[in-house]
């Protein structure tokens, strides 16, 4: 299995070296050309979110000094990153660093800081049209999920994700080889933080109500939305739960349209997933409304969020739009632990966490637990 | 009475410099001993100007065994020339009398010709009490040594030995060997670095130097050509001090004001002799030697104000020329770029001048943090007070940085400036260095901006065949790599020759001069 895509991957980076090997024999300058990243070659819809579909072309040319450098630069990155693949290792971006400072590349791709060899790796993924993961480049794993969801992973062994200790399953690096077994929960919802989806879990919650918690811990990695992605295209419904910030909405729409950043990889988006809360109508006027004291106010930072926020084209929708208009307008966030500040004894907190659920996940997707 | 004031003069001579070392550069042992090599060298080359052939001159200096009362040491010198030598009937006057310089004369000289030689001679005699030695030969006549002494009280000669070792010589020679107190250790970097900058300002001269631990130091000639001797001329109407008319009134033959100036003047005809003795308030056809102190002064304020007198002939002036400054230059720096350039002839207070300048860049040359910058006068090196001459004013007021030049101080860039004039402005009597003269100063600066504007075309092709070379390395180190990450990647590794042949840099840069 990893075998053959290893023998993909290295099929297309012969070709590239092919190529360049023939054009050096008939002393032509070797070009490289590839779709970049850049807005015109992404779309936008909410039904699919970001899509990747390809207009204009770029050429690494070997004519020029500074494009003859990337070109050496994605050639040398790909030919170890294949040495690292077939010998069935992985490594990170900071890896990915260190094998440029070498003695051998002094004069010519040393590189000056970690930046230079960052973009490098963005620009391998768009001339292979594969995820850096492919060609095992990965990031430090992020995201757990604890549920009744069997699985087996690469590892080859079957687990089930509230077997597996009191997180649940890490989700891994690169979730695509994952084959799902019996999936026992009527949805997964994805916590921002931490600290209240931990809560749920040793509340006992997924348990009682058949419910998944997937942990995101901030903005979700890519592993994690791959993950959603999968189980989403399994019929599994999927809810995100995140605070009512500026930064929230953007990483609840991450999940659901993807990254302008990442929006050359497939996959990540999961256009089926619904975002349910916390919501300004939440703090407005529903479940929090009584506890509008206990909201934070807005930080510059925030603020500045909150206005670049009207421009996202994933932030376009109507509702988006007046959510992020009320940062504006009111400049305070509502944070997930205002569940605390409205239950202080655990006993009350889990009758919270249940009735919010229930509510919103019957709201948004018809569910009821 | 005028011819017995001149008279006490001369006698008093040597004991005047006895009495006023400092003066004459020889107030502590060891710039007595840099003045020593310097005068008797000087003296050398003017030699061999003189007979038109390129000088040969070593200089070899030793320890000697003598003290005197246990205190400095003692060192003996030997300077020895190709040059005219004399006739030996004029031996004893030549090097054992002091004499005042000869101001009769207006030429451009090495130095106050003949004086310093002498002076180095008594002094020499002063530190140690022992005789000198001179040996000379001139044109196929007989080589003849002296051993001599100079009687300070009566500025006399006394020849102690007088002895023929030839009755013909083939060649003109002359060698002086003398004794003096000295401190030969501190003044040794001042001595080479002036033979240095000697040869640089006489390309057509070999010397040799052996110092007193044995080390040779050797500039060669590398070129025949000798500049013409500069020629004598008369005074300048505007250049001449109430001295020295003083003294030519004294002396002269002719028998009437106008003939007086229309014989030891330049640029006086009749006319203008008319004009100005009417100017004075004087009677034209009166005897020059009967006028009153009163009358002379009128004459010189006459002589000064007088405005039509055309500017002083300058063709009397013999400067090296660029082709020979630059010649020098190549020789003893061995720069990559050298740029050296003539002014036409201009005049300050009456006194007519040229300038050359020029600039040396890379080679051997290295910053040194300071503004290397040469000066010559006369053709003579100047190597102390610097930052007081007049060059380096000119030099640190010019924009370097408009020449693509970072600054003097932090570039191998060195600045030549040669004046020669019949009148050099000497700032003190140390005669090292020279005063800020607007005229001067002027021709100074638009030499010096015309080499740094040679200068910088040449930075300007260099820093492009640079970058284009830079471009090729660079180039040719990415291939180097992208061939060996293909021969990982496919077995087979694609010979970056033929692409590189497509981005071959420009031929080198031309050095210039060469």
């Amino acid at each position: 299995m990893a075998h053959e895509e290893a023998v993909e991957v290295k099929k297309r980076i012969r070709e590239i070296a092919l190529k360049i090997k023939r054009d050096m024999e008939m002393g032509r300058f070797p070009k490289i050309r590839y779709p970049p990243n850049t807005s015109g070659n992404i779309e936008f819809s909410e039904e699919e979110g970001y899509v990747f579909s390809p207009r204009v072309y770029s050429e690494i040319r070997g004519s020029r000094l500074k494009s003859l450098k990337t070109l050496a630069g994605i050639l040398y990155g790909m030919d170890k990153a294949l040495d690292h693949l077939e010998n069935g290792l992985t490594m990170t971006k900071r890896d990915f660093y260190y094998i440029h400072k070498i003695e051998r590349l002094k004069g010519t791709l040393f590189p000056k800081d970690q930046r230079e060899t960052d973009s490098r790796i963005v620009l391998m993924e768009l001339v292979l049209g594969l995820p850096r993961e492919a060609i095992s480049i990965t990031s430090d794993p992020r995201g757990w999920i604890y549920g009744d969801i069997e699985l087996t992973d690469r590892s080859g062994r079957t687990i089930r994700a509230d077997q597996v200790g009191e997180m649940g399953y890490s989700v891994p690096p690169r979730p695509e080889n994952i084959k799902f077994g019996r999936i026992g929960v009527k949805a997964v919802v994805a916590v921002e933080k931490v600290g209240p989806a931990k809560n749920m879990i040793e509340l006992g919650i997924p348990e009682e109500h058949g419910i998944a918690v997937a942990i995101l811990k901030g903005q979700a990695s890519r592993s994690m939305r791959r993950f959603l992605r999968m189980l989403s295209d399994k019929g599994v419904p999927v809810a995100i739960l995140t605070d009512l910030s500026p930064w929230s909405i953007r990483i609840a729409a991450t999940v659901v349209y993807n990254s302008i950043s990442s929006a050359h990889i497939p996959g990540l988006a999961a256009p089926e997933a619904r975002f349910i809360g916390i919501t300004t109508g939440d703090v407005e006027t529903g479940f929090f409304s009584d506890y509008r004291f206990a909201l934070e106010p807005l930080t510059q930072m925030d603020l500045k969020a909150a206005q670049d926020n009207m421009r996202l084209p994933n932030l376009q929708h109507p509702f988006w739009q007046e959510e992020n208009r009320w940062f504006l307008e009111k400049k305070k966030k509502a944070e997930l632990e205002i569940f605390k500040a409205m239950s202080p004894s655990a006993r009350e907190l889990k009758g919270l966490f249940v009735e919010y659920l229930r509510q919103k996940l019957d709201e948004n997707l018809g569910i009821a637990i | 009475m005028a011819e017995r004031e001149v008279q006490l003069e001369q006698i008093s001579a040597a004991d005047f410099f006895y009495r006023n070392k400092a003066l004459a550069g020889f107030d502590n042992p060891v710039r007595a001993t840099y003045t020593i090599v310097r005068e008797l060298v000087e003296n050398a080359l003017d030699a061999c100007e003189l007979a038109r052939r390129p000088p040969r001159i070593t200089v070899f200096m030793t320890r000697s065994e003598e003290r005197v009362d246990g205190r400095g040491t003692i060192y003996r010198l030997t300077v020895s020339d190709n040059g005219i030598g004399l006739d030996p009937s004029d031996v004893p006057a030549a090097f054992g009398k002091v004499f005042v310089s000869s101001k009769y004369r207006l030429m451009q000289s090495r130095g106050t010709f003949g004086l310093g030689g002498t002076m180095a001679l008594l002094y020499g005699q002063i530190t140690t009490n022992m005789p000198f030695k001179v040996t000379t030969a001139r044109d196929g006549g007989p080589v003849e040594e002296f051993e001599m002494k100079i009687d300070i009280k009566r500025n006399e000669p006394i020849v102690l030995k007088r002895r023929r070792l030839a009755d013909a010589c083939d060649e003109s020679f002359t060698r002086v060997e003398m004794h003096f107190e000295g401190s030969y250790g501190k003044a040794r970097r001042k001595i080479v670095e002036y033979l240095r900058q000697t040869a640089i300002v006489t390309p057509y001269a070999d010397m040799l130097f052996v110092d007193p631990d044995g080390v040779p130091y050797l500039f060669v000639r590398s070129t025949d050509v000798i500049p013409p001797l500069p020629r004598e001329a008369k005074f300048h109407p505007k250049g001449v001090d109430l001295e020295i008319l003083m003294r030519l009134i004294s002396t002269t033959k002719t028998r009437t004001l106008v003939t007086f100036l229309t014989t030891h003047f330049q640029r006086v005809g009749s006319k203008t002799a008319r004009e100005v003795v009417r100017l004075a308030g004087l009677d034209p056809i009166k005897r020059p030697r009967n006028l009153t102190d009163e009358e002379i002064r009128a004459l010189f304020r006459a002589l000064r104000s007088y405005p039509r007198f055309l500017p002083p002939d300058a063709s009397i002036l013999s400067p090296l020329s660029p082709e020979l400054l630059e010649e020098g230059i190549k020789k003893e720096l061995r720069p990559e770029f050298v740029k050296a350039v003539q002014r036409p002839p201009s005049v300050f207070e009456a006194h007519p001048f040229i300038v050359e300048t020029a600039l040396a860049y890379g080679g051997e040359l290295r910053p040194t943090g300071e503004i290397q910058l040469y000066r010559f006068a006369n053709r003579i090196p100047l190597l102390y007070d610097v930052s007081s001459d007049v060059s380096y004013a000119v030099a640190r007021r010019i924009d370097w940085g408009n020449y693509g030049l970072r600054s003097l101080e932090e570039e191998p860039v060195a600045l030549f400036v040669h004046i020669v004039s019949t009148k050099i402005p000497f700032k003190t009597v140390g005669k090292e260095f020279i005063a800020n003269k607007p005229e001067i100063a002027r021709e100074i600066e638009l030499g010096l901006r015309i080499c740094a504007r040679e200068l910088k075309s040449f930075l300007h092709r260099k820093r492009r065949a640079e970058m284009a070379r830079a471009r090729y390395e660079a180039f040719a180190r990415y291939y180097e790599l992208i061939s060996e990450v293909v021969e990982d990647l496919t077995g087979e590794r694609p010979p970056v020759e033929k692409i590189l042949s497509k981005v071959r840099p420009p031929a080198g840069v031309k050095k210039n001069g060469s």
